[in-house]
């Protein structure tokens, strides 16, 4: 079944106490917004989360999308559901005061989006390309454009898509072929084909404003070439209301293993209307805008699965009785002991747990760095906090995505045979979950963005965002006491991680294929570091409330317990990354093509 | 030589006068009389010129007094005092020929006279003159500026004295620093010769080809081993008006079939830019300009349409053509076809001189290497691309092979035979590359032997005599741990099996301290212990060195800086090139010496006889010189601030460092005891508090950043000793320690962080 009740006490923990020392600034660069304020907001947020979007979950994926005459239907109960959504205001959280947005930060956003993908990740994308879409027009299109679109998608009455991906070019983005040709009065005629669009036709909004890249007649080969345009399903009419259709249709969506509910449309330009968004040729700029932050937003998918996965798998694990404890019977009244006894159940559950409160705390860390890179006063906490979050964003992306499918799948072995079946619920967890590894960037990809460009940029300048914080928390809490054990455990990781970034900086600039065959053990051991740094502050932190006094005792002795299994239980896997990144390029590479 | 004459206060004529005044030499400079109440003003104000030159002309104050201004009419009869008269007049006959009957009249037969001519034949300049005069009489071609260009073309007639020649020559070489090339008395000697043929090629071949100025460059500087200005921007460089000069010169004394002449042709676009003032880097600009009406933007002119656009990007080189010829001359399109339309006709120009101009492969590749500042010999270049493969694409093109070349046969000019470097002799035969007596090359040895002991960046020759020279072999010979490591090594087996060391390399430059990319990137992952160990380790092995039982000699080179400062500190004496410039930088970076460099610049200080008594003033000179990241710009100027001791040995030209530091390092053997270690009596806070005093001034007058007092007053608690007080004595090792933890504080400064990384990313330092 799946079971979710937002995990409101955490999120807490980690927006108002965990952080509070990493130079960032408090939400104090938001003023207005006080702790009891955002206390409401993600209590207001869970309700809806809880009661409106989990409910349509499963039968959403049941249903799925369906496809007819270039018209897309979302499943029973989304129209309503986004209606409601817009209503309560939830798309313009984050979004610029200035258009109409509400101007939340991003710290308190981030947990927002955890909880609206943990009950709906097929749902979160409809508000989530949007926002996305916001974003890249805010920072690049021109001001007669961002008056005539922002406002009613910061609203939520009109969408936004990103259409990238055509039929031969994924990745390789320099294949491209999408035409955009001068009509002469300052708008274009686009014309091509674009594949995997999310939302790029539905039926929520009364318009949708897709981006599009594509080349200009006298655009360069490759990347630099590429120009993004603004492409409105239907054009806005003297008033600014959806006027004449535009030439822009989806002509089929996809069949997919997961996130059903979802329009992934096949999408066909034919002389289709659109405006320069930026300067010509420099299109994948400010794609890259929005894919950066995307990027942020599909990790946080991944920890919202995780989170729903863990609770219905402990739901399940003290509802299904089967078997006794292997130190006896816990409940002799009963016919059998409820799974939850079981030392491997449990290390399912505590793994599931520890990555989502591991992931929970680095990702607040790096929300709380996507504010402080905007608005902190102070030019050298600006710089640190965009240092940091380029650093972050592939291990967020990556990181998170890995172990929100570990955890789906996790939740399934949980479930037994029953969590094979559809009715179970969390078959989808594992099916939805799989494509955040992929898209945006697959995690391949992102852990060679990490080692190939954040790595080395600024001679390394952008690590330094994420070991010294890390370094000074060792140096300060050595020596004997409670920590002890704990800080060693995160020195020693730490010194792999030192090691191993000092290893691939020196072989990757002789041979990138060394640095390659790095990447993603390398980004596994970054993470696994950061979730140990937040999970040692923790233990701080609820060691000094726990030494004074407080009225939180539960949550703070069980979240010492979390850190302390995630220490004894998860953190070993640092080893057997850095003895696999030691190990170099040469078994990948020892192999001739025709031994695969 | 005890005193020269130098006729002619020009450019060329002071900037030599200049260059003997370095080498120690009193120089009358003479010129005319233009202003009868103030006679020498005109050599007077060359002079003064000379002082403020940039780059200096002069490498100390010493050497500025040693010129003495006069002129013609009234002090000729001076040049009786003078060994050699050097004349640098106008490029016009008659005036030389009226200032040789003159000089006939007046000097000491036997006293050298020689033009620094660059276009007139010996034979003519000598018409007229007696047998004596013609005797002692010579060509010596100096390149601009004369301090810095290594090159000296000299040109011995039929009756020129050989003794004279060899005199001259070896004053040339060994007190002013230059190599001598002999030249034939030809028109253009060699490298001009070869030079002017090259330029005017890589031009025609721009127009011709229709590659754009920016291109041209790409493909025909970097690739080509030829500064990166290329052919345009080096035109540019030395004035667009030189060239129709140098061409009328040439063409009016080249016989008419010289390839020269087939392709001498004006480009109307050239005459019209030189007609508009146009006339490079000195003029409103050349074939690039800063415009800096569109905001300091860099701009080419269009070879087409004579108008100027903002600098183009230029065509990509392929990476393989980026080192190698071969792959540069065949790359598809533009980059291929350009650099074989200047190579192609150059180097088989250069190979044609054999005979005529020069008997020696030799000569025609030192005098582009010294003369022009190209990376490689024209010979050197055809080795590179592959005799047999040049000459087919010669014949190809339906060239004329050069004789050289078909006596060649496919075989190379320069090989390694039996660790000997030889040379193919205008004969056909492979000959031994023969060092002057005093000459000892590392590059030789090096074709010659294995290292004794190597690392990854730093290596160990047995440079013969008992005496291992230790060689820097990372990039930019920038210092790491593993130039320790190999320090370390050495130590031992020097002390077993030789008598002595010295600290030498061929590199560009000696070196620029240590690998600040890697400890920018250790500081980066808070690897502290790992930058701990970096300086720990450093400041071992230098006093290791110092303290070694065999005399170490440290010969420093072009930049020694920061670290390579410091291993020259740390060495029983220097001999150092004089074109050496060495300092401790580190507070450039938000750093102080980390090596020990901050103990021996005390020592040095206090052992200065001009030292006031105390313990205050060598602190407070230490302080001055390392907190402005003072540079010396020569080593007799290194002197001047204290880098370098007043025994320290200085050597004019930088093939006789080798040899020089060797000598002097076998000189110290017999009976060597190492350095007692010098034990400090410092000032402590107070004399801590009077040099944050003058800090504080400094940021007053807004010398100095904010960060640059926190980086001063770490400078101040090591070179006070810290808590020390005056009656305390601090030891060499307390010193050390203080530097170490001091630096160590420094190093977790994110402003310091920021100042080496924009050091790294920019070359310049930031002022936060």
């Amino acid at each position: 079944m799946q079971v979710y009740t937002a995990p409101l006490r955490d999120m807490r923990f980690v927006l108002n106490e965990l952080h509070q020392d990493d130079g960032f600034g408090g939400l104090s660069v938001h003023e207005e917004f006080t702790q009891d304020l955002t206390d409401a907001v993600l209590e207001e947020a869970a309700k809806i989360c809880q009661d409106v979007l989990l409910p349509i979950n499963l039968s959403g994926d049941s249903e799925g999308c369906q496809y007819e005459n270039g018209v897309v239907r979302t499943p029973k109960g989304f129209k309503e559901a986004y209606d409601q959504f817009v209503q309560g205001g939830w798309g313009g959280l984050v979004m610029p005061v200035e258009y109409g947005g509400q101007g939340l930060p991003e710290a308190v956003g981030k947990l927002v989006e955890e909880m609206i993908c943990a009950t709906n990740v097929s749902f979160s994308l409809y508000p989530g390309l949007t926002a996305g879409a916001v974003t890249a027009l805010n920072a690049y299109a021109s001001e007669e454009l961002k008056a005539a679109y922002l406002p009613k998608m910061i609203s939520g009455e009109w969408s936004g898509t990103m259409n990238l991906t055509e039929p031969h070019c994924g990745t390789d983005l320099g294949l491209l072929r999408t035409k955009a040709e001068p009509v002469g009065d300052g708008s274009y005629k686009l014309t091509g084909s674009k594949i995997f669009i999310s939302a790029g036709e539905q039926d929520l909004t009364s318009n949708i404003i897709h981006l599009v890249l594509a080349r200009l007649p006298d655009a360069p080969k490759g990347v630099k070439g590429i120009s993004l345009f603004l492409v409105p399903k239907f054009l806005p009419d003297a008033d600014g209301n959806p006027g004449a259709r535009n030439g822009v249709r989806a002509s089929g969506i996809e069949h997919k293993m997961g996130i059903k509910a979802s329009a992934t449309c096949q999408m066909q330009f034919d002389d289709a209307i659109g405006w320069l968004v930026g300067e010509p040729h420099r299109g994948l700029e400010a794609m890259f805008t929005m894919m950066n932050a995307e990027r942020v937003g599909v990790g946080i998918q991944g920890l919202g699965i995780g989170e729903a996965a863990y609770q219905s798998a402990v739901w399940y694990a003290k509802d299904r009785l089967q078997g006794r404890s292997l130190s006896g019977a816990k409940y002799p009244d009963k016919a059998a002991d409820p799974i939850i006894v079981h030392p491997d159940v449990r290390k399912n559950l505590l793994t599931m747990r520890a990555y989502n409160e591991g992931c929970r705390a680095l990702g607040a860390w790096v929300a709380r760095g996507l504010d402080a890179e905007r608005h902190a006063a102070d030019p050298e906490v600006r710089q640190r906090a965009e240092d940091f979050v380029a650093l972050m964003t592939p291990v967020v992306k990556a990181l998170f995505t890995d172990l929100g499918h570990d955890s789906a799948s996790l939740a399934v072995q949980v479930y037994g045979g029953h969590g094979y079946i559809h009715e179970s619920g969390v078959e989808q967890y594992q099916r939805d979950a799989r494509i955040a590894m992929i898209y945006e960037g697959t995690n391949g990809i992102q852990a060679l963005d990490l080692v190939g460009r954040k790595m080395g940029a600024h001679m390394g300048r952008l690590l330094r965002s994420f070991f010294h914080p890390v370094s000074a928390f060792i140096e300060e809490n050595k020596g004997e006491g409670p920590m002890q054990k704990m800080i060693e455990g995160l020195e020693k990781a730490f010194g792999a991680l030192q090691l191993s970034t000092a290893t691939i900086a020196e072989k990757g600039l002789k041979d990138p294929e060394e640095a390659g065959a790095a990447a993603s053990d390398y980004l596994r051991l970054l993470g696994l570091v950061g979730m140990a740094y937040c999970f040692a502050k923790a233990t701080k932190i609820a060691g000094l409330q726990l030494f004074f006094g407080t009225e939180d005792k539960a949550f703070y002795e069980t979240k010492i317990k979390t850190a302390t299994f995630f220490f004894e239980k998860i953190l070993p896997q640092a080893t057997t990354h850095f003895l696999a990144i030691k190990a170099g390029k040469g078994a990948l590479m020892a192999f001739a093509e025709d031994e695969f | 030589m005890k005193k020269l004459c130098v006729i002619g206060a020009g450019t060329m004529g002071a900037g030599i006068a200049a260059q003997a005044a370095n080498a120690g030499v009193p120089v009358l400079l003479l010129d005319i009389v233009r202003d009868a109440a103030d006679r020498n003003s005109v050599a007077a104000g060359a002079i003064e010129r000379l002082k403020k030159a940039e780059p200096a002309a002069f490498m100390s104050k010493a050497a500025a007094k040693l010129v003495e201004a006069g002129n013609i009419d009234d002090d000729l009869g001076r040049v009786a005092e003078c060994d050699w008269v050097i004349e640098a007049i106008v490029e016009k006959i008659e005036l030389k020929h009226a200032l040789y009957e003159k000089l006939e009249s007046v000097r000491r037969p036997g006293t050298a006279v020689s033009s620094n001519t660059s276009t007139i034949p010996l034979e003519r300049l000598i018409e007229g003159r007696s047998e004596a005069f013609a005797r002692d009489f010579l060509i010596t071609h100096f390149f601009n500026p004369p301090r810095y260009m290594r090159l000296l073309e000299v040109v011995a007639g039929p009756k020129s004295d050989p003794e004279l020649v060899a005199r001259v020559s070896d004053f040339a070489d060994r007190a002013m620093g230059k190599s001598v090339v002999r030249a034939k008395d030809t028109p253009g000697f060699l490298a001009n010769r070869v030079g002017t043929y090259w330029l005017q090629a890589a031009i025609n071949a721009a127009f011709e080809l229709g590659v754009s100025v920016e291109d041209a460059d790409a493909i025909g500087g970097k690739p080509m081993g030829v500064p990166k200005t290329g052919i345009f921007g080096l035109v540019d460089l030395v004035g667009i008006d030189l060239m129709p000069y140098l061409k009328a010169s040439l063409t009016s004394t080249l016989p008419a079939n010289d390839p020269y002449q087939a392709i001498a042709h004006d480009h109307p676009l050239i005459l019209k830019m030189i007609a508009d003032g146009y006339t490079g880097r000195k003029g409103k600009g050349g074939f690039y300009r800063i415009n800096k009406e569109a905001g300091k933007v860099k701009e080419a002119i269009n070879l087409n349409t004579g108008e100027y656009t903002k600098a183009a990007k230029p065509v990509s080189i392929p990476s393989a053509a980026q080192k190698d010829l071969r792959a540069l001359i065949s790359a598809p399109g533009v980059v291929g076809a350009y650099a074989w339309a200047v190579l192609g006709p150059t180097l088989a120009y250069a190979a044609g001189l054999i005979g005529e101009a020069s008997d020696d492969i030799l000569a025609i590749d030192t005098a582009m290497k010294l003369g022009y500042n190209w990376k490689y010999g024209p010979f050197e270049l055809i080795d590179r691309i592959g005799g047999a493969d040049f000459v087919a694409r010669l014949q190809a093109g339906g060239r004329e092979v050069p004789a050289i070349l078909t006596l060649a046969d496919g075989r190379p000019f320069y090989r390694v035979e039996e660790g000997q470097r030889q040379y193919l002799g205008a004969d056909g035969a492979y000959h031994a590359i023969a060092r002057p007596e005093g000459v000892l090359l590392l590059e030789d040895i090096k074709a010659a032997s294995k290292p004794l002991l190597k690392t990854a960046s730093a290596a160990l020759w047995d440079i013969g005599d008992g005496v291992v020279a230790l060689e820097f072999t990372g990039k930019m010979n920038a210092l790491d741990g593993e130039v320790m490591k190999l320090i370390e090594r050495a130590i031992p087996l020097v002390t077993e099996q030789y008598k002595a060391l010295v600290v030498y390399n061929e590199g560009s430059n000696f070196s620029a301290g240590a690998n600040l990319g890697l400890a920018i990137f250790a500081i980066n992952i808070a690897a502290w212990g790992e930058v701990e160990k970096l300086v720990a380790g450093g400041q071992k092995a230098y006093k290791a060195l110092k303290y070694a039982p065999f005399p170490v000699v440290s010969a420093p080179f072009g930049m020694a800086l920061g670290g390579g400062c410091e291993i020259c500190l740390n060495a029983d004496a220097v001999q150092a090139h004089a074109e050496t410039y060495i300092g401790l930088v580190e507070c450039g970076v938000g750093l102080i010496p980390g090596w020990g460099g901050c103990g021996e610049l005390m020592v040095r200080a206090a052992e200065s006889p001009k030292a006031p008594k105390g313990p205050m003033p060598p602190v407070a000179k230490a302080f001055e010189t390392i907190s402005t990241a003072t540079v010396a710009k020569s080593a007799a100027n290194a002197k001047e601030i204290g880098y370098l001791r007043p025994g320290d040995g200085i050597t004019m030209n930088r093939d006789r460092l080798l040899a020089d530091a060797k000598a002097r390092a076998l000189s110290m053997v017999e009976g060597y005891t190492p350095p007692t270690p010098p034990v400090f009596r410092l000032p402590g806070a107070s004399g801590k508090t009077a040099l944050e005093l003058a800090v504080k001034g400094f940021r007053a007058r807004g010398l100095a950043t904010p960060y640059d007092e926190v980086v001063a007053d770490k400078l101040a608690t090591v070179l006070t000793g810290g808590d020390a007080d005056v009656v305390d004595t601090v030891t060499e090792e307390q010193l050390l320690a203080l530097e170490l933890r001091e630096f160590m504080t420094l190093v977790r400064d994110s402003r310091t962080q920021a100042r080496v990384e924009h050091m790294l990313t920019t070359g310049k330092p930031l002022r936060n």
